[in-house]
This record gives C-alpha cells, sequence and structure tokens, in this order.
C-alpha cells in the first residue's frame, strides 16, 4: 500500500496542473474535441495545451506543432489519436519527459490480433520512459473538486464522496446525472480501459488515501492482479467500504474441469467468494451500486440488524415490515422505556409496535421530531426506517381546510417545511445510529428534496432502503471480520 | 491471511512424502491419483479420511474388513477411475466375510479397466454430505471450495470459494455463506458438525493448492458429517497438471 495519496502514480493523473490534449481540433463533431470541451466546461483551472499539426488555436487556446515545443513539461498527456500513431505520441510524451498519460484511443487488446501486438508495443514505450497511464480504451478521470473532467459528457451536480473505478467508461460518464439527481457526486472517478499499465488495484490504493472518499464504488468485468486485489481491499475495508458490481459472471464462462471443484468454479461464485473474502459488498446492479454508496457514505454510526420503523400508514408499513423479514432484518419489540415515552405522543388509533403506525396525530410535527427522537434512543434496535408521505401540496390544503388565509399559508407551508427538515436533520446528526428514509414521492417533492440535499438517504420504495440497511448491516460484519482476523496474527 | 502451520520439522516431512507421492504418480504417467493415494496425501496434511486397505485379491479383502470390522464398502481402485459411482464398481454396506469375497468378484469382473486393486474401507455413517474442493484461478491462484456435497452436488450447486491462504476466521465465514448452511447445524437428533476439524480442513486443502504445484483440482466428496458431529474424507480424487 502506498503511504500517502502523492505516491500513486494515479495523482497526477487525477488532479494534474498541467495536461497536454492531443486530438482535439476546431471540428466538433471528434472525440478529442468533445473530450476538451467537457475539460473547459468544468472550469478546469489549470494549463492545457493542444497539440495539433496545423491549427494555431484549438478552441481558442493556443495549439502547438508538437509536445516538444511546449514551455513547460505538463503533468498530464491525454491522448485521443487514431490507434496507429498513439505509440509515436507517447514516445515523443516521453521525451519530452511527461511521466503520466491518459489513452483514450481504443483498437488495442479489446479488439485482438493486432490490437494485443499495438498493446504490448505501447507499453514498451511507456516502460522506457517511466510513463504510468491509465488505459487505452478508457474515458479517463474526473475530479470535480479539482475541476478536472477528461470523459465525454459535462460533469453536473457538486462533488461528492463517492470514488469510483470502472471497466465502462460509461458507468462514469454517463452517470453525472444519475448521482446529481440524488445530491450525489463523485470524489474521484477513473475510466480504467484495458488496465494496460495502471489498473483498478492501483485505483483502489489511491481511492483509498484520498480524503475525499467516503465509499470506493467498483464496476467490474474481470479482475486482472487477483491476489493483489483481494489483499488491498482487505486493508482498506476497516477503514473505507468497498461496494462492487460485477458483471461478466455468466456461467457459460465456466472452464471444463475433471474435477466437480472446477465444473463449479463458474466465475460468479468465484467473484462471490472472492468478493467476500475481500471484505466487499457486492451490488446486484449499477443502481444497487449508487443506493448503497449512498448509504455508506452517510451513515452515522453503525449498522445493525435490528430495525424500527415509524410510519403513519399501515400499508407502507408492514411493507417495509416484509421487505426486513425477507432480508434476514429483524423488527425487535420495543422496550416499555420507549412505550412510556411514545404513549403521550401517539393517537388512542395508533399502534405501538414495529412498526410504530402514527396514523394521524394530533402535533403533526411530533412525526417529524419527538417520535424519531424516542426511536432513535431505542436499546433494542440498531437504526431507524423512516416513511415520509406527506407531499407538500397536501400540507397546504390541510392549512386552508384548517381555515388558515391563503396568504398566510404562502408563508406557513415554507415555514413548516423549514421545521420538518431541520427536525430531521438534527436528530440524523446528532444520533448515533442510521436513518434511512424511504417513500414514494418524487425525489423532487419539497421535503425530500431538501432532504436529500442535505445529505439524508431517502429510497424510492421501501425494498430499496431495506437493501441498503443490509448492506451497511453486512459492511459492519465484514469489517468486523477483517479487524478480527488482523488481531488474531 | 497467514494460516497458523505445524513446526517447520513436521512440513518438510510432510512435503517430502507428498513430493513422493506425486512424483511416482506421475513416472507412472497419472493424470489423477487413485482414491487410496488422494486420500494418502489428505491425511499427510491431517484431513482426516476413512480407515482402509487396498486388497488384491478376495482373501486380502476379507481379511482387511475383518480387521477393520462390518460393515464396509468395497471400492475398484484404479487413478483412471474418476466418478466411480457412475460405473458400478462400488459395493456398498457389506456385512459379512461372505458379502466381501462376492462384491469382490464383481467388482473386479464388471470395471475393464486395470485395477491397483479393490479398496477395504470402513462405512462411514451419517446423511449429511459435504464437498471440499481445490481449482486454481488465472487471477485469484489456488481457490478452496466448500459446498453440499454427494451426489446432489450439482443439483444444489451450493458452494463458496476463498483464495488460499486463509484463516480459522476466513475459513468460518464460508460456512456462514452456505445456502444450506443449516445442515452444519444439529439435525434430527444428530450433532453440529466438529467445526474446528472442517475449518482446518478448508485450510489444508488450500495448502495443498499452494504447496504442491503439480494439484492442479482437487475434490473431497463427500466429506462425510457423522451423526455425532465428527467428518471424515469418504472418497477424493487428486487431479494432477
Amino acid at each position: 500500500m502506498i503511504e500517502s495519496i502523492k505516491d500513486s502514480p494515479l495523482y497526477p493523473i487525477a488532479n494534474p496542473k498541467s495536461i497536454a490534449i492531443f486530438g482535439a481540433s476546431n471540428k466538433v463533431t471528434t472525440m478529442g474535441t468533445g473530450l476538451l470541451g467537457s475539460i473547459l466546461d468544468l472550469g478546469f483551472e489549470g494549463e492545457i495545451y493542444p497539440i495539433h499539426p496545423k491549427e494555431d488555436q484549438v478552441l481558442n487556446l493556443k495549439a502547438y506543432r508538437s509536445v516538444l515545443d511546449l514551455p513547460t513539461v505538463p503533468d498530464v498527456a491525454l491522448i485521443v489519436l487514431p490507434t496507429r500513431i498513439v505509440s509515436e505520441t507517447m514516445d515523443a510524451c516521453g521525451r519530452k519527459g511527461i511521466k503520466h498519460a491518459i489513452v483514450i484511443s481504443g483498437g488495442f487488446k479489446e479488439v485482438g490480433n493486432e490490437g494485443v501486438t499495438l498493446e504490448k508495443e505501447l507499453v514498451a514505450v511507456a516502460n522506457k520512459h517511466g510513463i504510468r497511464f491509465l488505459g487505452p480504451n478508457c474515458i479517463g478521470v474526473t475530479t470535480p473538486r479539482h475541476k478536472l473532467n477528461t470523459t465525454f459528457m459535462t460533469y453536473e451536480g457538486a462533488p461528492g464522496f463517492i470514488g469510483m473505478a470502472s471497466q465502462s467508461g460509461s458507468f462514469v460518464t454517463q452517470m453525472f446525472n444519475y448521482l446529481s439527481r440524488h445530491a450525489l457526486g463523485f470524489s474521484t472517478a477513473f475510466s480504467v480501459g484495458n488496465e494496460a499499465n495502471i489498473d483498478i488495484v492501483d485505483c483502489l490504493e489511491y481511492l483509498s488515501a484520498c480524503p475525499d472518499t467516503k465509499v470506493i464504488a467498483l464496476y467490474i468485468e474481470g479482475i486482472r492482479r487477483g491476489r493483489a486485489f483481494v489483499e488491498t481491499a482487505r486493508s482498506i475495508v476497516p477503514k473505507k467500504p468497498i461496494v462492487a458490481h460485477y458483471v461478466g459472471g455468466s456461467e457459460t464462462g465456466r472452464r471444463a474441469g475433471l474435477s466437480h471443484t472446477g465444473a463449479l468454479a463458474g466465475p460468479d461464485r468465484l467473484y462471490d467468494g472472492m468478493f467476500r473474502q475481500s471484505g466487499i459488498i457486492r451490488a446486484q446492479s449499477i443502481i444497487e451500486l449508487f443506493d448503497i454508496c449512498w448509504m455508506l457514505g452517510s451513515l452515522h454510526g453503525d449498522a445493525g440488524r435490528r430495525v424500527v420503523i415509524q410510519t403513519h400508514s399501515g400499508g407502507p408499513g408492514a411493507e417495509a415490515a416484509d421487505a426486513c423479514g425477507r432480508s434476514g432484518l429483524e423488527l425487535p419489540s420495543l422496550s416499555s422505556e420507549t412505550i412510556k415515552k411514545l404513549s403521550p405522543l401517539i393517537p388512542h388509533t395508533a399502534s405501538i409496535g414495529n412498526p410504530v403506525d402514527f396514523t394521524f396525530g394530533k402535533n403533526l410535527m411530533d412525526y417529524f421530531s419527538t417520535i424519531p427522537e424516542v426511536l432513535l434512543e431505542e436499546k433494542n434496535a440498531d437504526v431507524l426506517l423512516y416513511y415520509f408521505s406527506m407531499p407538500n401540496r397536501t400540507l397546504e390544503r390541510m392549512l386552508k381546510h384548517m381555515g388558515v388565509p391563503s396568504d398566510e399559508i404562502a408563508a406557513l407551508a415554507p415555514e413548516l417545511l423549514d421545521a420538518q427538515c431541520e427536525a430531521i436533520i438534527n436528530l440524523v446528526e446528532t444520533g448515533h445510529k442510521p436513518f434511512v428514509g424511504y417513500t414514494f414521492q418524487s425525489i423532487y417533492d419539497k421535503l425530500v428534496r431538501r432532504l436529500v440535499e442535505r445529505g439524508i438517504p431517502i429510497f424510492q420504495g421501501p425494498q430499496r432502503a431495506v437493501r441498503v440497511i443490509q448492506a451497511a448491516f453486512q459492511y459492519t460484519q465484514l469489517r468486523d471480520k477483517i479487524l478480527s482476523a488482523v488481531s488474531q496474527e | 491471511m497467514t494460516p497458523p502451520n505445524g513446526s517447520k520439522a513436521m512440513t518438510l516431512k510432510k512435503d517430502k512424502q507428498a513430493d513422493d507421492l506425486i512424483r511416482s504418480a506421475l513416472k507412472r504417467e497419472q493424470r489423477a491419483l487413485s482414491e487410496y493415494e488422494s486420500k494418502k496425501l489428505l491425511s499427510l496434511y491431517g484431513i482426516p479420511v476413512t480407515r482402509e486397505q487396498l486388497s488384491r485379491s478376495a482373501g486380502e479383502a476379507v481379511s482387511a474388513a475383518a480387521e477393520i470390522g462390518f460393515p464396509v464398502v468395497l471400492k475398484a481402485c484404479s487413478p483412471e477411475l474418476m466418478h466411480k459411482s457412475e460405473h458400478g464398481s462400488i459395493e456398498l454396506n457389506l456385512r459379512s466375510e461372505g458379502d466381501v469375497r462376492e462384491a469382490y468378484g464383481r467388482i473386479v469382473g464388471s470395471v475393464e479397466l486395470e485395477l491397483d486393486g479393490v479398496l477395504v474401507q470402513e462405512m462411514v455413517p451419517g446423511q449429511r454430505e459435504l464437498v471440499i474442493g481445490l481449482t486454481r484461478d488465472p487471477q485469484f491462484g489456488p481457490c478452496v471450495m466448500l459446498g453440499i456435497g454427494g451426489t446432489m452436488t450439482e443439483v444444489f450447486q451450493d458452494t463458496v470459494f476463498r483464495m488460499a491462504p486463509f484463516d480459522m476466521t476466513e475459513a468460518n465465514d464460508m460456512t456462514e455463506e452456505l445456502r444450506f448452511k443449516k445442515i452444519l447445524g444439529a439435525f434430527r437428533g444428530q450433532k453440529p458438525v466438529d467445526m474446528d476439524t472442517l475449518c482446518r480442513a478448508l485450510i489444508a486443502v488450500g495448502q495443498i493448492g499452494l504447496e504442491l504445484e503439480a494439484v492442479s483440482e482437487l475434490d473431497i466428496n463427500p466429506l462425510i458429517i457423522m451423526p455425532e458431529g465428527r467428518v471424515k474424507a469418504v472418497d477424493a480424487l487428486v487431479v494432477l497438471k
């Protein structure tokens, strides 16, 4: 493992002060121009040196005929050129003294035959100059805090806490919009491509040392340095959770063998074991991958398996309880202290069990402050699963029916919203237990949106919420397993 | 992740015997060790195996049976014979000298391969069957498998894997990961599995993978959980490179 993030070959790649870009021109339809556009769009603050054989200016930046003409040695070369001239370009970069590169160009090992030879040649050239590079056949890197995004799509939203390494560039660049919709974002995300020089294990080391990364997300189709992968992951998991979505485990890929074991060692089952040994949580889809990252990145305290559910409608409570049961989570009975504290807050129509079903209370604010506060103190439970049901419009209607004049509603509704929002935030931030919301309302519903933007995880439907609780509990177990093994050594 | 090892002297002795076993099999151009040889290898690594003797005549079989104690099992033994139940080369639950003598004749008569002999082994009681295996993955190296074993192994497909080496905590976690892990607990009047021995067997199979390059794959199937919880390798196959 590296001592400091600056020891990682990925540090200058993710945080360059200057970039030479090969393949950008004034033709808007080319990939190279697109990537330069993306870099400019996010407002990269370092130097950008387009290298172009003919143009004097590229997208209003001074262009250079050759990398050798550059006034300084850039931190990183971004190469988006036809396959056949990539190696010679790398060689020129090496002669200039550049030590890091990102090779976007494809046409290498992934196409077989001649591509394999070209990739070997590229690796040899890089090795000759001591250049470390990402790719080829990748989409590069995004570090939104550094205002760097070499990928095709414009970065959306704020920088976040998810550090990602992906064997598909799409799950970096095409996820910006999805993540920002959930008020999430990347700390750094790497598209690793063919991993000819820098691989997923290098990314793990970088993300482990990255202070802005709270949780590591992986998209994997096949692990190359298997043994190093497991050992590196095990050294990271005690301090940072890792979540992986693995695809490529189809049983058709299994090798024929003479033993039962050979026949049963299909990649999917093998990877299941490797992830568990590594302490990595396995997600079943990209959506689930980011759900789990959301939960783990916003966790207050360790998750356990004992859940208390707060609802004010029977169906959504029963639905959540059912989902917990199916996922191996427990719904403990409430302690007598909790029941005593809840009794004055809950109307006689309500049920003080688990789920706690508030039905329709006298004081609406109890649902947002006093009741969840009592439930977060419940000694028999590890997690509060909380139902959000009230769309803003209904709230306004109720005020109207209570006889509040409409001009007062206009003032009162936002105040109520503020009060509800702040009550929840205060509880979550001062509590020592995980709080997870679920709703059937839109993520753009006023209250839900405000909370999500303040970092409260609220999921669409109880199943997704329950899955992330299960994953967070699994993280506690996997981490403790590795820690207990370490302490025995 | 370094598992506990025996003393160095023990390891050397074990290595020498294991090497000899494999070297002589390779010299005979065997693609696999016979069941008898496979179990010798396993017991060198501390994995409990059936008490058994290789017999080359009906008379030898009878006296072996008497020594082991009835009931016994007779099995054709040859490195060419990889999946015995499919060849009619196994005779179970033999309770007398007469049974053994007749079974010996049937096996020798029905198996067309040249045999090393006929294995006479104790009949291990117990309905709970596990499989432990070793596979070599190009990226992860030697990996150990634990699963629900017996003839239904590929029906249940309840298997878990770990990269060798690993420790007792990890071996324990393998058992936790089985879908049908209840089979390891108390079950219809039978005791829970001897978890310590089971976990040590898993670690030992990983050690075989790490120490013996010539072993390409390995199956212990079934590893029977006896009513009082002890485990024993009842059949084993070591495939060579």
